[in-house]
């Protein structure tokens, strides 16, 4: 370590006050940035969990609809049946869907509503914790989250799609922060809508060796005003929807957390230059050049910063593990352009508070050393 | 050039201009020699702390020029002058001036390391340094924990530490009592005198004079002619024989810096009234 | 207090960083609450710009924003007979995901009927839908997306013709865009399908009166203020947490940074005040010195932070004027109150050092 970092660890270690002020301040500001990135990055994560766990390999919608979340598909019925027909598709499941409120007692919460054939292959809950994992005329199987908050459970009815429905059975996953998923018959949910013979997704399983990629190709060429995408791609597409909506207020959150992180380093940089003004002025009559001082001010504001974007990494990090546990229903997920991200904040942080008390340093007069008295 | 360690020729510092200016050094020369310890004395307020600092390179002069080891400091850039100070000079000051983050150690560790040496020889050298000073055992102390003589031992060898051929001292005992200050005071006779280093030292403490080789007097920004000068003998203070207040007793003239001490002489000499 | 004003003012550096680190912590507070009100504004901009008192919705539902309505078969016709209601507006309203150079955007899409009512309130320019393939769109969106009237975007399976640019349907996730009634019913492919209604009392009958008169088993009868309270509801689940925890770091920001400057301000003259100590002053002398300091600079920075908050909302809505900022007076208010408590907790930070200082200190080298 050369001389000008010794000291400026030093100078920081040993002001307790200023130490904590300028580590907690850079780790608040990183950590809102980082925890905030998480929790979209979680939510996206959340989202795509249906499109995910669904076990379609290929998604069939209305054309130009590339989205699950709050959005609407409807395909003619007969849509099903061409697409059974596409070279590689080994089978389909036609579901309903919509975003809806589901109502129980006085709790509301929004759901995904499926509405799920009797004879389905796919597209039903996965992880059923009580009750049937099928569901006929008037039943529904919902989130066991939202049940116990709403106090219900199997055999107990809930509001959906404007009728009654009977819990038959609890399922497990299939909650997020946004919403949660919930299943009910085919014929029922067509029956709320009109009666009209429509489908919002076809959910297809490719023939053992086929291609989803080549398969959703095929089945674009072939069935005319559809959008058909491979799982993959539609899950990406759901994640994409998360990090462009919220794209702005990411920035602007992001540009906060920067100005306060910037702020309470360049003060708290400032400050302790200030308080050791005297010593600075001995290390210039000792024949320190201003440049060995600016190392020892750069050092203490990269310093300072480097220990907050510890922290704060640490910080984010305990709540990765410990908001799952909480059980509010949110997840959050630190990726590496995140954390590349506010590593590059960090820096600039430090190099951007080191400049304030440079004319400081500069304008310094050595001869300081030979005035007695602490007020300088 | 010459054979001076420092030459200061016709120096004159003067601080503001028109009428509120104060010429703080007024054409002041004076050569030190090699191993040489000058003493410069005065009252407060004479000039001694302005002319130590040009000494120093810390202050230039209005006028006049300031050689050291034949380089004309005084007309250096400032961009030149860290290099200077660090390698010319050591400077002792009277609030010892410690960096107090730092230990014992660390405080003469890091002018060495200023100066381009390693950090591994940088600790060694402070460390033998040190512990010549008697400091050995308080390498890793911070200077709050040190007395004031440790501290003015830790600022010499910091003072010392990459071979200065100057040692500039201001008051360098006036924060101490007079035994430890005595003990400074040799301290610096036997470096100047062991390492060939000349030393400069400012103040106006009447007990150090016996270790100096010189002793030259500031009043007013000028050196003064030391017959010129007297001691007070209440409070011990060089004054100047033309301004001081005076008494003359038994035939004799004592000398006195204010009124209050020629009292308290005064005093002195009547027997106790009961 | 003298004392404290000089101490303050002497240094000109710190006191200027003070004030600014305060009025960074006060501005950023307002921008913040600002911003929230305004996303709540903006949430409600549909509802209270389209006539109709009382809100019809499918069952369970009594929100406009969150999920997708759909009304039974013949409902509009029996809210239409029902005596005291003077007028209904039927709406289909389907939230829709609009892709341009490769980024998403939410469009919140209404269909209305032009002959009853329900669409755009502030045309900037243009007309209002009159065959199937129009529509009207936000024109802060349009402006974003480079859509100019006559262009051509595609809508689900449709391609459509923008003939008109809507003002003030800028909106938190999106925008709202306004099309005929019938095109989102062949666009959704739900013939007949009604969202909600938006229904107006006649003269005589409060919409309390007229909400419990609709009443119906098989639909939802809500008042539309408890809609828009609803909406917000939605809304503060996603963004009153982050929104308070960015709240609650800059006032911390604040506290720290008005503490630090006069806790350094105190060291450095530590000296002096261990001088008024000596002479007979208490602590509680001194704690005033420095609380006094505390108030001025909060003072001054709060002011300031105002001021900042103004500036930074204009800022934001020149840069993305999707977001609304309304800085409401109350808001000032508390926030002021926020800066005196902030000068409050700063002072203490100081004040250990004060009470801990040894008159002798006058006396050490
Ligand atoms: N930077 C300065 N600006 C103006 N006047 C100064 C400055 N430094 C010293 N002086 C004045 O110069 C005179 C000599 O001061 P100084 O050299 O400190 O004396 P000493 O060290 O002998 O007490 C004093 O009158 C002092 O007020
Ligand atoms: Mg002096």
């Amino acid at each position: 370590m050369s001389a000008t970092l010794l000291l400026a660890r030093r100078n920081l270690g040993r002001n307790r006050v200023r130490l904590l002020a300028s580590v907690g301040g850079v780790a608040l500001a990183l950590t809102l940035t980082l925890a905030l990135d998480a929790i979209y990055a979680g939510v996206a994560n959340q989202l795509t969990t249906y499109i995910d766990r669904a076990g379609a390999d290929v998604w069939v919608s209305q054309a130009g609809v590339r989205n699950l979340h709050m959005v609407a598909s409807w395909l003619p019925g007969s849509v099903t049946d061409a697409v059974r027909a596409v070279p590689g598709v080994a089978g389909v499941t036609p579901i309903l869907y919509s975003t809806d409120t589901i109502a129980a007692r006085d709790e509301r919460a929004v759901a995904y509503v499926i509405g799920l054939p009797a004879d389905a292959a796919i597209g039903g809950p996965w992880s059923v914790v009580k009750g049937a994992d099928r569901v006929g005329r008037g039943e529904i199987i919902i989130d066991r989250g939202f049940a116990r908050r709403a106090g219900v459970s199997i055999g107990d009815s809930v509001i959906v799609l404007g009728a009654e429905a009977r819990i038959v059975g609890l399922s497990d996953g299939t909650a997020s922060l946004l919403n949660s998923v919930a299943f009910v018959s085919f014929d029922d949910f067509r029956a709320m809508r009109g009666g009209a013979p429509v489908v919002s997704y076809v959910l297809v399983k490719v023939a053992p060796g086929a291609s989803p990629e080549a398969v959703a190709a095929a089945i674009e060429r072939q069935v005319p005003s559809v959008t058909a995408q491979s799982k993959t791609d539609f899950s990406a597409q759901e994640r994409r929807l998360v990090m462009d909506m919220s794209a702005d207020v990411i920035s602007i959150m992001n540009v906060i957390g920067f100005v306060v992180g910037l702020a309470v380093v360049a003060i708290t940089v400032y400050v302790a230059t200030l308080a050791r003004r005297r010593e600075y002025g001995v290390l210039k009559a000792l024949g320190a050049r201003n440049s060995a001082l600016y190392r020892v001010v750069l050092g203490q504001a990269v310093l300072s910063v480097a220990l907050g974007f510890v922290v704060a990494l640490a910080f984010t990090g305990l709540l990765v593990l410990v908001l799952p546990l909480a059980g509010v229903g949110l997840e959050l997920s630190i990726s590496a352009a995140s954390l590349a991200k506010v590593g590059l904040f960090a820096l600039v942080i430090a190099g951007l508070a080191a400049i304030l008390p440079v004319r400081q340093v500069s304008s310094l007069d050595p001869a300081v050393v030979f005035r007695r008295g602490v007020a300088i | 050039m010459t054979a001076f360690t420092l030459d200061v020729r016709g120096v004159t510092k003067r601080f503001g201009d028109g009428a509120a200016g104060v010429e703080a050094v007024r054409g002041v020369s004076l050569a030190v020699e090699p191993g040489e310890i000058v003493l410069i004395m005065g009252p407060s307020g004479s000039g001694k702390t302005t002319l130590l600092s040009m000494m120093g390179a810390l202050l230039r002069p209005t006028t006049g020029s300031i050689h050291l080891d034949g380089i004309e400091i005084s007309a250096l850039s400032e961009s030149r002058l860290p290099e200077i100070r660090l390698r010319r000079f050591g400077f002792i000051f009277q609030d010892f001036n410690l960096l107090s983050a730092l230990t014992v150690l660390e405080n003469v560790a890091i002018v060495a390391e200023l100066g381009g040496v390693g950090r591994r020889p940088a600790r060694a050298k402070a460390t033998a340094l040190l512990s010549d000073l008697g400091l050995g055992e308080r390498l890793d102390f911070l200077p709050e924990k040190l007395s004031g003589g440790e501290k003015q031992r830790v600022a010499t060898a910091r003072a010392l530490v990459n071979d200065p051929t100057l040692i500039l001292a201001d008051e360098p005992t006036a924060n101490l009592d007079s035994k430890i200050g005595h003990e400074i005071m040799n301290l610096l006779r036997r470096i100047a005198k062991d390492q060939g280093r000349s030393v400069v030292i400012v103040s106006h403490d009447q007990r150090i004079r016996d270790v100096a080789d010189r002793v030259l007097w500031l009043a007013d920004g000028r050196f003064t002619d030391v017959d010129a000068m007297a001691t007070d003998p209440v409070c011990r203070m060089s004054v100047e024989r033309d301004r001081a207040v005076r008494t003359e007793r038994d035939g004799e003239t004592f000398y006195f810096c204010s009124r209050g001490c020629r009292e308290e002489f005064l005093g002195r000499l009547v027997p106790s009234t009961g | 207090m003298l004392l404290a004003r000089r101490n303050l003012f002497r240094d000109r550096t710190r006191f200027l960083l003070t004030v600014a680190g305060v009025a960074v912590s006060i501005g950023l507070i307002l921008l913040l609450a600002g911003y929230r009100s305004g996303v709540y504004r903006q949430a409600s901009a549909y509802l209270d710009n389209t006539p109709g008192e009382v809100v019809v919705a499918e069952r369970g539902i009594r929100d406009f924003l969150g999920t997708s309505s759909a009304l039974p078969a013949g409902a509009e016709e029996a809210v239409r007979q029902t005596p005291g209601v003077e007028r209904v507006i039927p709406v289909i309203s389907q939230f829709v995901i609009f892709e341009r150079h490769g980024r998403k955007d939410g469009f919140f899409l209404v269909g209305y009927d032009p002959a009853r009512g329900g669409g755009p309130w502030k045309l900037a320019a243009g007309r209002e839908p009159a065959a199937d393939h129009e529509l009207v769109i936000d024109r802060t969106a349009a402006d974003q997306h480079g859509i100019a009237i006559g262009d051509a975007i595609s809508v689900l399976d449709r391609t459509m013709t923008v003939v008109g640019l809507s003002d003030d349907t800028t909106f938190w996730a999106g925008s709202i865009a306004f099309a005929r009634i019938s095109t989102l019913e062949s666009l959704l492919r739900a013939p007949g399908l009604r969202s909600f209604l938006l229904v107006t009392p006649a003269a005589g009958v409060t919409p309390m009166a007229l909400r419990d008169r609709l009443a119906h088993p098989a639909t939802e009868v809500l008042l539309k203020s408890e809609v828009v309270a609803n909406d917000r509801k939605l809304l503060a689940r996603v963004y009153d947490a982050p929104i308070g925890l960015m709240v609650a770091i800059a006032f911390l920001v604040g506290v720290l940074v008005v503490g630090l400057v006069i806790y350094t301000a105190t060291i450095e003259r530590r000296r002096e005040y261990g001088a008024i100590k000596a002479i007979g002053a208490r602590n509680r002398a001194l704690y005033r010195v420095v609380t006094i300091q505390a108030f001025i600079a909060a003072a001054i920075g709060a002011i300031a932070g105002v001021g900042l908050a103004y500036g930074g909302g204009a800022a934001m809505m020149a840069w993305r004027p999707q977001f609304r900022v309304d800085i409401e007076p109350a808001a000032i208010g508390v926030v002021l109150a926020a800066s005196l408590l902030m000068a409050l907790v700063a002072a203490l930070i100081p004040a250990r050092l004060v009470a801990h200082l040894e008159p002798a200190e006058v006396f050490r080298g």
